[in-house]
């Protein structure tokens, strides 16, 4: 392991959602399973005191907020590669939670110049086959990538794919109507923008691999191979997290990483449960 | 010397008589299979007059008193017949204490041995083996996905309607947990978002096996050997000819129906009106 790695986080609140309280149990539970991790926030959003203690650094989002006038706050995710202050870099989505020692993904991780997830899990553990989300890229071939989680190195290749992705992100209808044009997105997505971008640089063979085991579970209710789909996940399941350190969600164990995605779930009771640990 | 035997569980209710249908299914199982057979059953005056021949199948009867627990449950007799009778099945989870075996079978009563490939539990070097993913007798048209889980949002779904055990303290508590799960049903119903009241065999024993397999997936515990073929209860089973059973199948579970015959395969029967009228157009055992 490289004496500099580290977590990268981009939280940007919304008029629901405080991303930045999200990034902050996040932390907790890095910390929690995997001693010695650097975090980074970056925010422009106000950070509680008692937040700022699980942070290594919290870091302005450079230039100009592109963000500024939409809810999902997407726009200015490209830009955490230039922000990194660190080698090697995971960054992850807000909305998750880590639950194991991932501490030894970094030696597969530094392998490579740039990986993205590739597979996800659901609650029970198993691998999602619906391509329910995933239309779009199933129509124009497109690689499917998860950017829920995914690692760069600071390399040119990497730089070359960010700065591409930069293009693509300001640009999105241009490059979806060029590369997504089957079932067209009518709005920005990163997942979407980095798999346009691993096309154009035809690299997915390099930047991901389906087999690997660095993946996280996708709370995203079509993911779960339910019949009856509900409209949050967290009205049908329950979660507790026991005394000896894990969670149960509908009942199952739940392994490494957990995309929890609906704001519901991240309770004050379970931001406590997660600093008792 | 180890002993080895079947385990069958028979309680009459008004219209169902599941103590025909055990000796039946202890004259498969012995045909086939070539094992001593113990019944536990509480009326031994009606298996003794109603069958005066059971014991050319039935080597052991253990006498229990039957569990009254005032359940209801809906048979189907095909498509357009529902009925609501007493179920009296909850002593499955005492089958450790009462097998007088070392290694134990336990069939349902509607489970028609028609092979000898349960012989291999023998074989297999497992304390336990249970059915799961049953296979439908038409399922190449016909959806059985929801008998993959207790319910939608559940657990794995295994069946109790076959299972092996050996004698070992594992497998105590594995049944001591069962038996926990039956006493303590309507919180376990709940926490497993099992939305039918009643207390069934397959689900304590699925909850049981999620809990000690650590809430988890994982390769415990083996499956039984074979498949375990099955008709539902809208199909109705027309007749049983030494090892060929034909069955009269709602193939689209639309009411749709169509001749099926199968040989030489192991079928639970879930109609169990149609399985008492097939036996008794059975020759071979009337004559008995």
């Amino acid at each position: 392991m490289s004496n500099s790695n580290g977590f990268c986080l981009l939280a940007q609140n919304n008029s629901n959602v405080d991303y930045v309280r999200q990034a902050y149990a996040l932390a907790v539970s890095i910390h929690k399973f995997n001693k010695g991790q650097s975090i980074s926030l970056i925010t422009d959003d106000p950070v509680l005191e008692e937040y700022k203690s699980v942070f290594d650094n919290i870091l302005p989002i450079p230039w100009t907020d592109q963000a500024k006038d939409t809810e999902w706050k997407i726009e200015n995710r490209w830009k955490v590669y230039h922000v990194s202050p660190y080698e090697h870099t995971i960054v992850m989505d807000v909305d998750m939670l880590v639950l194991h020692d991932i501490t030894r993904w970094w030696d597969e991780l530094e392998k490579k110049d740039l990986f993205f997830v590739s597979n996800v899990k659901n609650y029970r553990n198993e691998t999602v086959t619906s391509r329910f989300y995933r239309k779009t890229f199933d129509e124009n071939n497109l690689p499917n990538l998860y950017s829920g989680f995914y690692y760069f190195k600071k390399c040119d290749k990497a730089l070359e794919f960010f700065k591409l992705l930069e293009l693509i992100m300001i640009n999105w209808e241009l490059f979806y109507s060029t590369f997504a044009s089957n079932r067209y997105q009518s709005w920005g997505s990163f997942d979407l923008s980095c798999s346009i971008a691993s096309k154009i640089f035809d690299n997915v063979l390099e930047i991901t691999d389906p087999t690997s085991c660095i993946t996280f579970t996708h709370m995203k209710a079509h993911c779960q191979g339910w019949n009856e789909i509900p409209t949050n996940w967290t009205n049908v399941l329950g979660t507790y997290i026991t005394t000896d350190n894990t969670m149960l969600i509908g009942n199952y164990l739940q392994h490494n990483i957990l995309h929890y995605v609906e704001p519901e779930f991240l309770t004050d009771r379970v931001i406590k449960q997660l600093e008792l640990l | 010397m180890t002993t080895k035997g079947i385990l069958l569980f028979a309680f009459n209710n008004s219209e169902i008589d599941y103590v025909k249908q055990a000796i039946y299914c202890a004259k498969k199982t012995k045909e086939h299979l070539k094992l001593p057979v113990a019944l536990v059953t509480d009326n031994m005056s009606y298996l003794e007059t109603s069958y005066p021949f059971y014991k050319k199948y039935i080597d052991i009867v253990i006498l229990v008193p039957v569990e009254e627990t005032g359940q209801l449950k809906t048979f189907s007799d095909g498509a357009y017949s529902l009925r609501k009778l007493p179920w009296k099945n909850h002593n499955r989870s005492d089958c450790y204490e009462m097998s007088p075996f070392d290694e134990t079978i336990v069939l349902d009563v509607d489970y028609i041995t028609c092979n000898d490939v349960l012989l291999n539990c023998f074989k297999i070097d497992e304390e336990f083996l249970i059915y799961k993913n049953p296979t439908d007798i038409v399922s190449t048209v016909r959806n059985i996905d929801s008998f993959d889980r207790i319910s939608d949002r559940s657990i794995d779904m295994w069946w109790a309607t076959g299972f092996y055990f050996k004698k070992s303290p594992f497998m105590k508590m594995y049944f001591e947990l069962v038996m926990h799960i039956k006493e303590n049903w309507t919180y376990y119903r709940l926490i497993y978002q099992i939305p039918n009241v009643n207390y069934r065999n397959d689900f304590s024993f699925s909850i049981a096996i999620h809990i000690l397999r650590g809430f988890q997936v994982s390769s415990w515990p083996s499956t039984m050997p074979g498949k375990m073929y099955m008709s539902i209860d809208v199909d109705i089973l027309d007749s049983i000819n030494g090892n060929t059973l034909t069955i009269i199948a709602d193939y689209k579970n639309s009411a749709d129906y169509a001749g099926v015959s199968v040989e030489g395969l192991n079928v639970h029967v879930m109609n169990k009106f149609s399985l008492s009228r097939a036996i008794d157009k059975d020759k071979e055992f009337a004559h008995e």
